[in-house]
């Protein structure tokens, strides 16, 4: 099989993915699949292959027996039989086949639904740390690939396993030396050729990795840079090298292809020894009268059809090694979300969702079974209307925290106060160290200072999305780092730069920031953000649907839209990372300007590199190698700091050149 | 496609010994089978006869395993054969298959440069890099799998099939009616649930691309607070995804059924006839032995096909996308060789490009000639790149043409050489053209360079500020640089291959906006590399932003655009329109 099953994209291989034991149990547990289900198609699959071994058998039996010339009568009812394990052969592995699925996508659908959920509850560090593209082949191609192991590992081994079984104990009661061979040669096709096999595969895929990523550079920078490679004749080595890459592999599979040629060449040596041992054991005992002739036909021949269930397992076998792979990488980013190593039993999550869709009355019932912590998430997703049904029933005792949660989410008006903050990912230095900062209503920061210089982490951290690495970051009475994330974004939320937009309509995405966003306050912020002629010109308006990550929406309109939908968030306290990007300076200014005039009823935080519209900001924070180099008032900074004055000449003259050069 | 599409073993050369030494073994193979079933049908049916004299007590044989023990020894040797022979066959299935999916690999990506960058960034273009990295690794359960079934069952089923007639007639018959009817069947299947399943197909393509918005989004969600409710939503996308996706597999396996259906209940039929011939003296034992062994043989690689060809459709439709990109016919390149551009020069007029938005650029004329240095200017979206393209002879002009007069042929009524008719091999010998990322093959610094003079390097260094560069580096000019050069800055790229353009300087130098990552000291390096380029006789062409490196410049040329009018935009429509 060898390469057959290709390895998933570089990025998403470890090198060193832990194999260690019960990763696929523990994987397979979060899918959730019941043992029933996986009997019922093991069942279903031994039944198919069955009426094959048994159509083998009987017309054996049948052919033998006619010729010793029987009263037709002696053969009618093999003969019915044998029409009968034809048709259900067929049958019975579409039935087998079905059923698998089901439980197969069933099974993925717990798996993914699972992984959201943990990855929604977890820690938000977890999710901000992976790339969009692995975060999706995580829930996407590896959830599937966990699932298939159902289809293509469990059931084929089950099946081959119960049928090898069934069909020895058949033949040993026979003729015992024919089924102890058939026994040796159905456990050398079914476990020593699937581990040939499983061998190939791994050594091919470790020999040929750095080959093959040798490969994928070269091929992405021919196409990526043909123009240029075309023009100064580079073209010819290239080729060249892609070539030695391609060969390489070639060899590294060529090498480790042997152990599956073995594979398939011991399926039949098996088969083919099954049948002679049962031949030359059962030929003496016919002459010595201890096997009846019409037997002999049936234990020679029976071997013929009984490998076919042993056949897949090869493919079985590799499909548990990927299964393996996948299930790792699912659970390594599980448990990047769960630093406790607490693992919640996959049941809380899905109780939760039966009673988010049970009917009302049933509802009520759940909801008095759970925890106080529980009842109080269900009753702020049931949203206000629905949940103060139950707060008014009999099944709960509304505490005054089951009533908060019940209310409208509605925003909390309290200061955010860093002191000798520092910020940073888990696992690596702070990037910026000893932060003082002030946000609360009615006052506007900008945090400025060259790129890279750590003011994302400084909003991440602010918001509550890393945790805290140093010092103190209070929001009211609180440190931020006790309060649950559904109390902290009631007071304070952050825009990303990257923020997603979703494949649905324009008025959706603005929702994602609060559920009961109307079409007029809708019209009203997306006018303030400049985005009044787009959504003119859109042919919806604010029903239109947005591809999926807006590839409809240009660079700078996706800004306006993700600034919009900060805007109408309910906190009070808005932290938003560089509103100017993808836009041209002045409409950038503007922007940003807006947003740091103050206004009685929010606090604005704007993270930028852009310094010339800082002038509006009530204090400037001006961040160089990972501390605050300079703050106060955009004037006096202009004045007193000579890296911020220089900064900001840099940009006026090249903005001067840009519009000469662009004339 | 079609079960083996002859463009394959065009475009795969690996293919062609593969498919020779398949159906070799696939002959083997038929051989093998018919033979073991004929030793095999023997040796039960003399044993069984036998015995069973013994029991009517007519005619005792005296040693039944004596009589059979050569054709016993025969059938261990056939079958040892066969593994032998299919242990052959799957060594060399793996071989073959990397080495088709290298050789088409290297066609596609070969062919996709010389497409040029225009095709790769539109259309099929981008995902190119995907089939050719990954998506063609998927043509390898075609080759090792399906490739030998499909063979088998132009060998061995026909084969076994003659052998079957040769022996009962009436069997073979009941096969020969049960084995055209698996494809009849199957494309009537096929038919019958194409336009539903295509329809679901549809919906489960949706319904998954949604649930992984709601994935992608989830850190979006997560700052708003607003991550729990769409769990549910996650959940009930998966269940009626799940849905979907069985009713389409209800009526998938239904062919999967047909087929097995008809290649088993086929095997009983025949068995059951038999048998009651062999009741009725019609045959004898080793006869109906016989061909009941070989008659699952008849339909096993028909049962094959139609399994592995599902598993190898990633496989084929990779393969399809493959052969669309290589059918792609190349733009013509000239054969005239360049004239020598330190005194020719190269001229464009009335350029057009047209574009989505119109016509960009729209009639340009300009004219390269040795010695001066030309800007092109214009805000973006103009074209500037585009000309940049046409210049190089990456991109046919829609309107007008780019040509190139000797020293000697300065008249400007005549034609010049139509640069569409030049080799444009030896064109590009005498051309430095620094993109805007600028591209820089893998090696030593040095090795980069052309491994100069060091007084020259230094010289050419310190006038592009690469000495501060390598002065930082820790291998200074012995640094390795990795693809594009890695470890480098976009900007201390640029001053690598300026100092390249400096140190050979070529006859035509085409400089794609150079300032746009220097600061301010690094505009001046570029400034004196292009008044040192001039004075070395070279012609420039730069793509200009700066107000001071356009005065620089002895042309100034404006790039300006047309949108598409509108019977421009009715007349392709009104021809599409008739084509259809």
């Amino acid at each position: 099989m060898s390469t057959t099953q290709t390895a998933p994209p570089t990025t998403l291989t470890p090198p060193d993915t832990p194999r260690t034991r019960g990763t696929l149990l523990r994987a397979v547990r979060l899918t959730g699949v019941r043992p029933l289900a996986v009997i019922t198609s093991i069942g279903l699959g031994t039944l198919a292959l069955g009426c094959a071994v048994a159509l083998g058998a009987t017309s054996a039996w049948l052919i033998a027996r006619a010729s010793q010339m029987p009263p037709v009568v002696a053969l009618s009812l093999a003969a019915t039989a044998v029409r009968a394990f034809g048709l259900g052969r067929g049958v019975m592995r579409y039935l087998e086949r079905l059923a698998s699925h089901s439980t197969a996508l069933s099974g993925m659908t717990n798996l993914r639904t699972t992984v959201y959920a943990r990855l929604a509850e977890g820690t938000p560090e977890a999710v901000l740390r992976v790339r969009r593209g692995d975060l999706l082949a995580r829930v996407g191609a590896d959830v599937d690939e966990v699932g298939f192991l159902v289809v293509r590992a469990l059931i084929p081994l089950g099946v081959a396993v119960t049928l090898g079984v069934g069909t020895c104990i058949a033949m040993a009661v026979l003729w015992l030396p024919a089924g102890i061979a058939l026994a040796g040669c159905l456990l050398v096709a079914g476990w020593l050729a699937p581990t040939l096999t499983a061998v190939s595969v791994r050594r091919a895929e470790q020999r040929a990795a750095a080959a093959r990523a040798r490969m994928n550079a070269v091929a992405l920078g021919m196409l990526d840079d043909a123009g240029p490679m075309t023009v100064a004749g580079r073209t010819p080595v290239e080729v060249a090298r892609l070539e030695t890459a391609d060969a390489d592999i070639a060899r590294a599979v060529d090498r480790s292809a042997a152990p599956a040629a073995l594979a398939a060449g011991l399926g039949l040596l098996a088969q083919a020894a099954a049948v002679v041992v049962a031949l030359v054991t059962g030929i003496p005992a016919v002459e010595q009268g201890r096997l009846a002739p019409t037997m002999l036909a049936v234990v020679v021949l029976t071997p013929l059809a009984a490998f076919e269930a042993t056949q897949v397992l090869p493919a079985a076998a590799v499909q548990l090694q990927r299964s393996r792979a996948a299930a790792a990488r699912i659970l390594a980013l599980l448990d990047s979300a769960q630093p406790t190593g607490a693992e919640p039993a996959p049941l809380d999550f899905d109780q939760r969702v039966a009673v988010a869709e049970a009917d009302d009355e049933r509802l009520g019932d759940l909801i008095a079974e759970l925890s106080e912590d529980d009842q109080a998430e269900i009753l702020r997703a049931l949203g206000p209307d629905r949940a103060a049904t139950f707060l008014d029933g009999d099944g709960l005792a509304p505490t005054d925290r089951l009533r908060q949660a019940a209310a409208r989410p509605g925003p909390v008006v309290r200061p955010l106060r860093a002191t000798a903050l520092a910020c940073g990912w888990t696992g690596r230095d702070p990037v910026v160290t000893e932060v003082d900062l002030d946000l609360e209503v009615g006052r506007t920061v900008a945090v400025a200072g060259p790129s890279g210089a750590g003011k994302t982490t400084l909003l991440l951290t602010l918001a509550g999305l890393l945790p805290v690495r140093g010092g103190r970051l209070r929001l009211g009475d609180h440190d931020l780092d006790t309060l649950d994330r559904g109390d902290i974004v009631r007071s304070v939320v952050a825009t990303t730069e990257d923020a997603h937009v979703f494949g649905t309509t324009v008025l959706e995405n603005l929702r994602v920031a609060r559920g009961d966003v109307e079409d007029a306050e809708a019209r009203r912020v997306l006018d303030d953000v400049g985005l009044g002629p787009w959504l003119a010109a859109l042919p919806d308006g604010l029903d239109t649907l947005l591809g999926p990550d807006a590839r409809t929406v240009s660079g700078g309109e996706r800004r306006r839209l993700l600034l919009a939908r900060a805007l109408l968030a309910p906190a009070p306290l808005l932290l938003v990372d560089e509103p100017g990007e993808h836009l041209d300076p002045a409409s950038a200014d503007r922007i940003i300007t807006d947003l740091l005039t103050p206004r009685p009823d929010r606090g604005v935080l704007v993270v930028t590199h852009r310094i010339s519209p800082l002038g509006a900001a009530d204090e400037v924070l001006w961040i160089e190698h990972g501390r605050v180099a300079a703050r106060g008032k955009h004037t006096a900074l202009l004045t007193d700091v000579p890296g911020y004055a220089a900064a900001a000449q840099r940009e006026r003259v090249e903005e001067e050149r840009s519009e000469e050069g662009g004339r | 496609m079609k079960p083996l599409d002859p463009r394959l073993l065009t475009y795969a050369r690996a293919a062609r010994g593969y498919l020779a030494l398949t159906v070799a073994t696939g002959l083997v193979t038929a051989g093998l089978v018919i033979a073991q079933a004929v030793l095999l049908g023997r040796v039960l049916g003399q044993v069984v006869v036998a015995a069973g004299s013994v029991d009517a007590g007519i005619a005792p044989d005296p040693l039944p395993l004596a009589a059979v023990t050569s054709a016993i020894v025969w059938l261990v040797v056939v079958m040892v054969v066969r593994a032998v022979s299919t242990t052959v066959q799957e060594r060399f299935a793996h071989r073959a298959a990397t080495n088709a999916v290298n050789e088409l690999r290297e066609r596609l990506v070969t062919h996709g440069a010389r497409l040029g960058p225009r095709w790769l960034a539109s259309g099929e273009g981008p995902a190119l890099v995907t089939l050719a990295t990954r998506g063609l690794d998927n043509l390898e359960p075609y080759f090792v799998r399906y490739l030998p079934q499909l063979v088998l069952a132009a060998t061995l089923t026909p084969l076994t099939w003659v052998v079957v007639l040769s022996y009962d007639w009436f069997s073979a018959v009941l096969v020969a009616v049960a084995v055209p009817l698996i494809p009849v069947f199957m494309i009537l299947v096929g038919r019958m649930t194409e336009g539903r399943s295509a329809r679901q197909l549809t919906v489960m393509k949706r319904l998954g691309t949604q649930m992984l918005d709601l994935v992608a989004g989830l850190p979006t969600l997560r700052t708003f607070g607003r991550q729990a409710g769409p769990a549910t939503r996650v959940r009930q996308l998966g269940d009626t995804h799940r849905r979907a996706t069985l009713s389409t597999l209800k009526i998938a396996f239904l062919s999967g059924m047909v087929l097995e259906l008809l290649a088993t209940f086929g095997v009983a039929l025949v068995a059951v006839f038999i048998g009651f011939k062999l009741r009725d003296g019609g045959t004898d034992l080793v006869t109906a032995l016989t061909v009941l062994i070989l008659a699952p043989e008849v339909f096993g690689p028909l049962r094959q096909v139609g399994t592995q060809f599902h598993a190898s459709t990633d496989g084929v439709a990779a393969a399809e996308s493959a052969f669309k990109v290589l059918d792609t016919p190349l733009p013509p390149s000239g054969t005239t060789p360049c004239p020598d551009l330190r005194t020719a020069t190269v001229a464009l007029t009335g350029v057009g490009v047209r574009s989505t938005g119109g016509w960009t650029p729209d009639g340009l004329d300009l004219t390269l000639a040795p010695g001066r240095v030309t800007a092109l200017v214009g805000p973006s979206g103009t074209g500037k790149s585009t000309t940049v393209e046409v210049v190089l002879g990456l991109l046919h002009p829609d309107r007008g043409g780019v040509a190139v007069r000797t020293a000697s042929d300065q008249d400007p009524t005549t034609q010049g050489l139509d640069l569409a008719n030049l080799d444009l091999r030896s064109y590009w010998d005498q051309i430095a053209w620094l993109p805007q990322r600028p591209f820089l093959e893998p090696g030593t610094l040095q090795a980069l360079l052309g491994h100069p003079d060091p007084a020259d390097r230094d010289r050419a260094a310190t006038l592009t500020g690469l000495d501060t560069v390598v002065a930082d580096l820790p291998d200074g000019w012995d640094t390795e640089l990795g693809r594009g050069g890695t470890g480098l800055s976009v900007g201390q790229r640029q001053r690598v291959a300026l100092t390249r353009a400096l140190l050979a300087p070529a006859p035509l130098v085409v400089l794609d906006e150079p300032t746009a990552h220097l600061d301010a000291h690094g505009e001046s390096v570029v400034l004196d590399t292009v008044a040192a380029l001039r004075a070395a006789g070279s012609a420039v062409l730069l793509v200009a932003h700066r107000a001071s490196l356009v005065a620089t410049a002895d042309d100034v040329v404006t790039v300006t655009a047309r949108p598409q009018t509108a019977d421009e935009t009715d007349a392709p429509a009104a021809v599409r329109q008739g084509l259809a």
